[in-house]
């Protein structure tokens, strides 16, 4: 599959180019960054030291003693146009969730739906992992359809605990360390998904896929 | 087996090594000296350093050498004494056992880093000694050093050449940039006052991230709105929804929401570092290509 959008290509300090899909969040952005950024990845281009995928970008952080930025570019835009590889085959993880969060009746309410109604449309369909490394091992998975859609809490809490199951913006999050956030708490689970012994320290690629089931 | 015992570490104190990066993805910033020149400096007048330093700050660190242990000091201006008695800075000495060294505020700079002629033994965590003070990983437990602390070494590394410590030139002048991801959503009026009018560092820095004081109000008018979230690098300057400047830092959130409008040059961020709060800065753009080319 080739990437339909044309992306913006623009310098990120001295180091750094990014390669955005879009402005705004949207499904089709989100699949081009993560599949340009399996591409790069599988391609190896000389002088990148790392590939980052965001929601709608992809981080190349590069060496300009080995390449410049005009010429990583124009390596990017032959990337960008050439026929994809088929991607190498998604996880798929299983994420059971007890559904005890402070902010889960009040979420539910917000949707109009009981609590268990609430549970099973969350639970409905599998997620798309969309983005990592807001902080370690953090993943956004998406997009719950728009009924569903509940915008953040006006309060930042100053400390959700790892495994922490947070919702806003038409998405779940999980949390595998402690963070302060602003998203609805609506349940705990002990999925972790940050080892700092382990290599690689987490295991959850964007593109993955997300089963979440009630325990 | 010999080891560093330390007395008295100001606040901030942590262990350093050249970092990990490569791990944007999985949430976890590269860390690293806040003034990566220094930190090659002070090893540079051993001949052959440990690849772990500790990075202290402003107000110094005292501690004892328990046995024998060649150590260099180096990065901004400290005032040091060895068992009383003062030495200039950068330095380089050979320490006894039961040696009291002594680093006390100085005139400039806010890192100053110690190496040492062999390795500090705390574990890698992801292939690194360096601490994460956003993660609270790596280092000494994966938090700042503190009176009492005592650092095992490891054994002498093979003698290297060292070098006779000198004080490093102190550039000055403007902080070059390269404009930043988010650039053109500002203005060009605020654009044109970004580079024109003065900045100040404020005393809410640490290895994080470092706010600046904007007395001309240069972004009070400046709509910041909320972003979709990109990786973030070391320089990039992020305009808060207050309005308040922030330059991320070595020890940055690995990702960012709201706006850059630019990022400091690599070459220009050790210096930065270093500035104290209340020093005033000011930017000049610079292209790509011009800071690609930029010495370290």
């Amino acid at each position: 599959m080739t990437d339909t959008l044309t992306p913006t290509l623009l310098p990120l300090g001295d180091r750094g180019l990014l390669i955005r899909f879009a402005e705004t969040l949207s499904d089709d952005a989100n699949r081009a960054a993560i599949g340009f950024a399996a591409r790069a990845e599988a391609a190896g281009v000389r002088g990148v030291a790392e590939v980052v995928p965001n929601l709608v970008s992809v981080l190349l952080r590069y060496e300009p003693s080995a390449i410049s930025f005009v010429a990583l570019a124009g390596e990017v835009r032959l990337l960008v146009s050439a026929p994809g590889q088929p991607a190498a085959a998604d996880a798929e993880h299983r994420v059971a969730v007890h559904f005890d969060g402070e902010d889960l009746s009040e979420v539910a309410g917000l949707v109009r739906l009981s609590v268990a109604d609430f549970i099973a449309a969350h639970n409905a369909a599998p997620l798309r992992v969309l983005a990592t490394g807001f902080a370690p091992g953090f993943i956004y998975c998406g997009m719950h359809p728009e009924a569903l859609v509940v915008p953040r809490r006006g309060v930042v809490r100053r400390q959700a605990q790892a495994g922490t199951v947070l919702f806003a913006a038409g998405q779940t999050a999980i949390t595998s360390t402690a963070i302060p956030t602003g998203w609805h708490v609506i349940g705990h689970t002990e999925f972790r998904n940050f080892d700092p012994a382990a290599e690689p320290p987490t295991t959850v690629r964007a593109g993955d896929s997300v089963k979440f089931v009630a325990s | 087996m010999s080891a560093i015992r330390i007395t008295r570490a100001g606040p901030l104190a942590t262990l350093q090594d050249a970092g990990r990066p490569g791990l944007l993805r999985h949430g976890i910033s590269a860390s690293g000296p806040m003034d990566g020149a220094a930190f090659a400096r002070a090893g540079g007048w051993l001949g052959a350093a440990g690849t772990t330093a500790i990075e202290f700050t402003t107000a110094g660190l005292s501690f004892v050498a328990e046995g024998s242990v060649s150590i260099a000091v180096d990065g901004g201006a400290f005032e040091l004494s060895i068992d009383g008695e003062a030495k200039s800075w950068p330095a380089r000495a050979l320490l006894g056992a039961g040696s009291v060294v002594d680093i006390r505020p100085g005139p400039a700079g806010n890192y100053g880093y110690l190496r040492l002629d062999r390795e500090i033994e705390v574990p890698l965590v992801m292939g690194s000694r360096a601490t994460s003070s956003i993660a609270g990983i790596g280092g000494f437990g994966g938090r700042a050093l503190r009176a009492g602390d005592l650092l095992p070494l490891g054994a002498t590394l093979p003698r290297g050449r060292g070098q006779h410590p000198t004080p490093a030139e102190v550039a000055d002048g403007p902080i070059r940039i390269v404009w930043g991801i988010h650039a053109d959503r500002f203005d060009n009026a605020i654009r044109q006052r970004f580079v024109t009018d003065g900045f100040a560092v404020s005393s809410q820095l640490d290895r994080m991230g470092v706010r600046l004081g904007d007395p001309s109000q240069v972004f009070a008018d400046a709509k910041i709105l909320s972003l979709v979230s990109d990786a973030v690098v070391p320089g990039d300057i992020q305009i808060l929804g207050d309005g308040t400047p922030i330059v991320l830092m070595r020890d940055h959130q690995p990702t960012g929401g709201y706006p850059r409008i630019a990022t400091v040059v690599t070459a220009d961020l050790d210096r930065f570092a270093q500035l104290r709060p209340g020093n005033q800065v000011r930017f000049v753009p610079v292209t790509v290509q011009h800071a690609e080319g930029l010495k370290r």
